[in-house]
């Protein structure tokens, strides 16, 4: 283990030293994007996330639909993430005739409808067993 | 009651998804999207500026069609991952520094540094690359060089992490998500918890992938809301640079021209058409993750040059009208110019190409980037 950790180590380091080489030329225009990802997320996503996990805490009780919504917001904030740059975009990008060439508002709509739509599903039928299971139970008892 | 606020310490964190089961299963995904995209993103890097060691087949023709449809979608599987991860170690950055032992504040701080490179370089490849899907850039630096050079860092900081990390890791990995348990009963709560968080990450990675697949997987076209490309465009085929941006006007006395060393010869557009065809079914595969197949017809290039007398075999520089812009010429490897299927194409599914296609004749070779496909072609270059 300990010769392991040693070659990964010496392959990290020239690997990382060959990166920061590479990227010497263009380091102070890419600086701010390099840190911007770390600051935004441990000032601002992290701590949102948990507040939101705080609240939703409170509002939902059941384990299993707070499971499920979780998922939901989750995937949710993904799919938001992967459609910034098709939604957003700056002037400073050149232009280009053959792109944007999808309606990717609505593609983005649809995909959360379907999403929520299949997660409300999901609940519904885990309710409806676990009231079966219940009522079972009691004509059992 | 009220407590006073305060910066919280790794102890406050008491979820289950911040436990180190979670953190190395996590990792060990993350590590397998990175590897991916790291492994299939240095290969195109390769195919582009080919060191001299470096041979790329011709076979199968959707080769660089799947390495770069691999590369973008690990790319994005590992978004969520890469998420999912940090929110695990989260409680880690509130960790207080060892102040009063140097050695033991220089070794933390050394691997908060590493942490802060790999975190830094992970997030710039994930954003630049996600913005050049989209062609979109919206900062001052070029792109393919930047997100070459901060791959390397990404990759170097990896190995850095998990030499630091792998006694730990290896524990954690070790350990069953689900105990075994004497007595039967109620699940523990903490340990069905652990599994729900990597669970719903895998399964959003999954979802993230759905969304996008349909760029390069042409049955999933119609599902992916997120494909930043359709499959359409003039003649069947999307465009990535028109003819007007590339500012093309094609001369009346257009003529080919075959260069090799101590020959030369040129043919019009007329005796080019009068040469035998083939037609091949081969993918514009572009660099940006999307594809798209057509039927290509032209002169296999290895075909013109016998025809010329020039000598086959070796690399070919083919050359476009565009005279400024990156994309002006491209050099195919002697194993793509020998290809039968590597055509000059004129004609594109049964048309004639339009000039947006490349009027008057195109390379279409198998696979390579869509960016190599030189449109506009004015000359060929044996070289030696």
């Amino acid at each position: 283990m300990r010769a392991v950790r040693l070659l990964l180590f010496v392959v990290g380091a020239a690997a990382t030293a060959y990166g920061g080489w590479l990227l010497l030329p263009q380091f102070d225009t890419a600086l701010p994007w390099l840190i911007g990802g770390p600051v935004l997320h441990d000032v601002l996503v992290a701590p949102l996330v948990g507040l939101v996990g705080l609240v939703l805490g409170r509002l939902v009780t059941n384990r299993l639909r707070r499971a499920w919504i979780t998922a939901g917001l989750l995937a949710s904030a993904t799919l938001l993430l992967i459609a910034v740059p098709l939604l957003w975009r700056p002037p400073s990008a050149p232009a280009n005739p053959g792109l944007p060439d999808r309606d990717y508002p609505l593609g983005l709509t649809v995909g959360l409808a379907v999403l929520w739509a299949a997660i409300v599903i999901v609940l519904v039928a885990a309710t409806t067993v676990d009231r079966r299971v219940a009522s079972r139970r009691t004509d059992s008892q | 009651m009220i407590r006073r606020l305060r910066i919280p310490a790794p102890e406050d964190f008491t979820a289950p998804s911040h436990s180190p089961q979670v953190t190395a299963r996590l990792g060990l995904w993350l590590g397998v999207a990175f590897g991916l995209c790291f492994a299939t993103g240095v290969l195109s890097h390769y195919i582009q500026h080919p060191p001299g060691w470096f041979t790329w087949p011709t076979r199968p023709v959707s080769l660089y069609r799947i390495t770069q449809g691999v590369h973008v979608l690990s790319g994005v599987a590992a978004i969520p991952l890469l998420l999912a991860k940090l929110w695990s170690v989260y409680p880690r950055l509130f960790v207080r520094p060892p102040v009063r032992q140097p050695i033991r504040l220089s070794a933390h701080a050394l691997e908060r540094i590493s942490v802060l490179v790999l975190v830094c370089a992970a997030f710039f490849e994930l954003v630049t690359g996600l913005f050049n899907v989209a062609q979109s850039y919206p900062w001052g630096f070029f792109f393919p060089t930047a997100h070459y050079a901060v791959a390397w860092l990404v990759a170097g900081a990896i190995l850095l992490h998990v030499a630091v990390k792998l006694p730990i890791a290896r524990a954690a990995l070790s350990t069953p998500l689900r105990r075994r348990r004497a007595v039967p009963g109620a699940d523990d709560p903490n340990s069905s918890e652990r599994r729900a968080f990597l669970r719903t990450s895998a399964g959003v990675a999954g979802i993230a992938v759905l969304a996008t697949a349909g760029v390069t997987v042409p049955w999933l076209r119609r599902v992916s809301p997120l494909a930043w490309r359709s499959a359409s465009g003039p003649q069947g085929v999307p465009i990535n640079r028109t003819a007007a941006a590339a500012r093309i006007t094609v001369p009346p006395d257009w003529r080919l021209e075959i260069v090799w060393p101590g020959g030369r010869e040129t043919l019009s557009l007329a005796e080019l058409v009068a040469l035998p065809h083939r037609t091949a079914e081969l993918p514009i595969a572009c660099v940006e993750g999307w594809s798209v197949s057509a039927n290509w017809t032209g002169v296999p290039v290895v075909e013109l040059l016998r025809w010329a007398g020039a000598p086959t075999g070796r690399p070919v520089r083919i050359t476009s009208l565009e005279t400024d812009g990156l994309y002006a010429a491209s050099t195919l490897p002697a194993a793509h110019a020998r290809d039968p299927l590597t055509l000059l194409a004129l004609r594109i599914n049964g048309e004639q190409l339009s000039p947006d296609h490349g009027y008057p004749c195109r390379l279409i070779a198998p696979s390579r980037p869509g960016v190599l496909q030189t449109k506009w072609v004015a000359r060929l270059e044996v070289l030696r």
